[in-house]
């Protein structure tokens, strides 16, 4: 009889602890997960801004044109759809080396560079890519925490119980790194 | 920014005349209080004569004597008080227009200083950063201007809070606490934020158990915001309502800014971000710009050190990069 009530709540309290344990790591995935959809959608405004850079800087370069179309093809792209995960983060650097090129060419058209339209353009582009790479950077925290529930003890128990998987995190590619640069060329 | 030796130049060239003037009047004030001072103590010991004299035969007509001389002296003690006070009452006043306001002007013409004025008790609470309900609140020396692209305001202030208690006899006890004490800053952001992000001193350090409290902050209804720059978490921790904004105005290169600003200033420094302006609060134990009665006004460590105390507030602008608009906000 006694042995019975024993056994019995150290049942409970396993199953209390694999109920924690198991809450937990949904919980810091599903922060990954939101931390991922908010890079789409910053990623989503960068591309609305796409068409009215085109629009007002085709005026003045004419020796950009085809990195012009390129990026318009590659936005529509990706405003399509059904492309993965992966596929998105590749178009997406893609998309921000032309359109480093581009404002680096800005610096051979004065007439461009005082047009009031583009600086306010540029303006909002700049504050995209900062709250992309601040999106970013809020995904590499939350996947760090999930990660390391995912490894370290006891939690790790738990994630190979249930198959969670580690994710990888958001390498600042070369990219990134030559954007910081051009801002600083406009500041 | 202006120099050291540019500002020297100017002490002595456009600041001595007026301070030497301000410096003899110190000088009366010094005097005419010491006399005040032993005057009363003199008026004392006559005092304490004439009581051991009392009901002594013989000594009757000298307690009379020495009891006139006691009351002449109290008198004349009373007008030398009377006339340090009148003189004492205007020369802060003047010290703070002829001095702190001229250092204010020089560092930037564009700014203003009322020395009677301070940041309101509403902006410091709506920094976010100390919670604590405010009882008493004041402060002085306001200044406030543009620099370059930025406006900014700062003024010292001081706000503290009640403890009343209650002892086993039913005797209250009112107790006054400071929340904070030293110059508090406000600067228009140069970008735009709807949420709030509070960057207050690492007081735990580094290790597990002090990461585990810094994160539980029940007190706060922002989050814990773990940043990913070792240096800036040395002397920061940070809470934020939305942990995407968080990052996006805590940016790489701001981080940096403020952790080299912290290496330099070692003053207590608190830091927030509330509907794209920035709050910053450094914490100083003294009075700012308040000369001491026993020190020479006219020597430049004194200048100098309001200068500095002036410049640092300044700085924040220059050195966090606030003049750098290349966002939306203009």
């Amino acid at each position: 009889m006694e042995g019975s009530v024993v056994l019995l709540i150290v049942l409970g309290v396993f199953a209390l602890f694999v109920i924690l344990g198991y809450n937990r790591l949904v919980g810091l995935r599903n922060t990954v997960d939101k931390a991922f959809a908010s890079i789409d959608a910053m990623a989503k405004k960068r591309y609305d801004l796409i068409p009215n850079l085109v629009a007002t800087v085709s005026k003045y370069m004419e020796h950009e044109r085809g990195t012009l179309t390129d990026i318009t093809e590659m936005r529509a792209k990706a405003v399509s759809g059904n492309l993965s995960d992966n596929e998105k983060v590749d178009l997406d650097n893609k998309i921000s080396r032309a359109m480093g090129g581009i404002m680096v060419a800005v610096e051979n058209y004065p007439d461009l560079k005082a047009n009031q339209n583009f600086l306010q353009l540029q303006g909002s582009l700049n504050e995209i890519e900062e709250q992309l790479s601040a999106a970013r950077r809020a995904y590499n925290s939350a996947v760090t925490d999930y990660n390391n529930a995912c490894q370290m003890f006891p939690s790790n128990v738990f994630a190979m119980m249930f198959n969670f998987k580690t994710r990888r995190l958001f390498e600042i590619t070369e990219v990134e790194r030559q954007n910081v640069d051009v801002k600083s060329l406009f500041g | 920014m202006k120099s050291l030796n540019e500002f020297e130049s100017f002490f002595e060239k456009e600041m001595m005349p007026d301070l030497r003037l301000l410096d003899k009047r110190r000088k009366v004030i010094v005097r005419r209080s010491m006399m005040v001072v032993l005057f009363s103590v003199l008026a004392l010991l006559l005092l304490v004569v004439v009581y051991m004299n009392f009901g002594k035969a013989d000594g009757q007509d000298s307690n009379i004597l020495w009891f006139i001389i006691a009351g002449v002296l109290i008198v004349v003690g009373g007008i030398i008080a009377g006339s340090v006070w009148a003189r004492d009452k205007t020369f802060y006043t003047d010290f703070k227009t002829q001095v702190v306001e001229r250092i204010v002007t020089f560092i930037s013409p564009d700014l203003t200083y009322e020395p009677k004025n301070h940041i309101g008790s509403d902006s410091f609470q709506r920094s976010r950063i100390f919670l604590k309900n405010v009882d008493r609140y004041n402060g002085d020396d306001m200044v406030q201007g543009k620099i370059d692209k930025t406006q900014v305001w700062f003024s010292e202030v001081k706000a503290e809070y009640k403890n009343t208690t209650t002892d086993s006899k039913g005797r209250t006890k009112t107790t006054w606490h400071t929340i904070f004490k030293g110059m508090f800053f406000i600067a228009d952001f140069n970008k735009h934020f709807q949420t709030s992000t509070v960057v207050l001193p690492n007081r735990l350090g580094k290790g597990f158990l002090a990461s585990f409290f810094n994160k539980m902050n029940l007190a706060r209804r922002e989050k814990h915001v773990r940043l990913e720059d070792p240096d800036f978490n040395k002397h920061f921790v940070v809470y934020g309502e939305d942990q995407i904004e968080a990052r996006y105005v805590l940016s790489t290169s701001l981080m940096q800014r403020i952790t080299e600003f912290k290496e330099k200033h070692p003053n207590p420094l608190y830091i927030s971000f509330v509907n794209s302006f920035l709050y910053v609060a450094i914490a100083y134990n003294k009075n700012l710009f308040e000369p001491s009665y026993f020190k020479k006004l006219t020597r430049f460590s004194l200048v100098k050190e309001f200068f500095e105390e002036i410049q640092l507030a300044v700085s924040i602008v220059e050195e966090l990069n606030l003049n750098n608009r290349i966002w939306t906000k203009q």
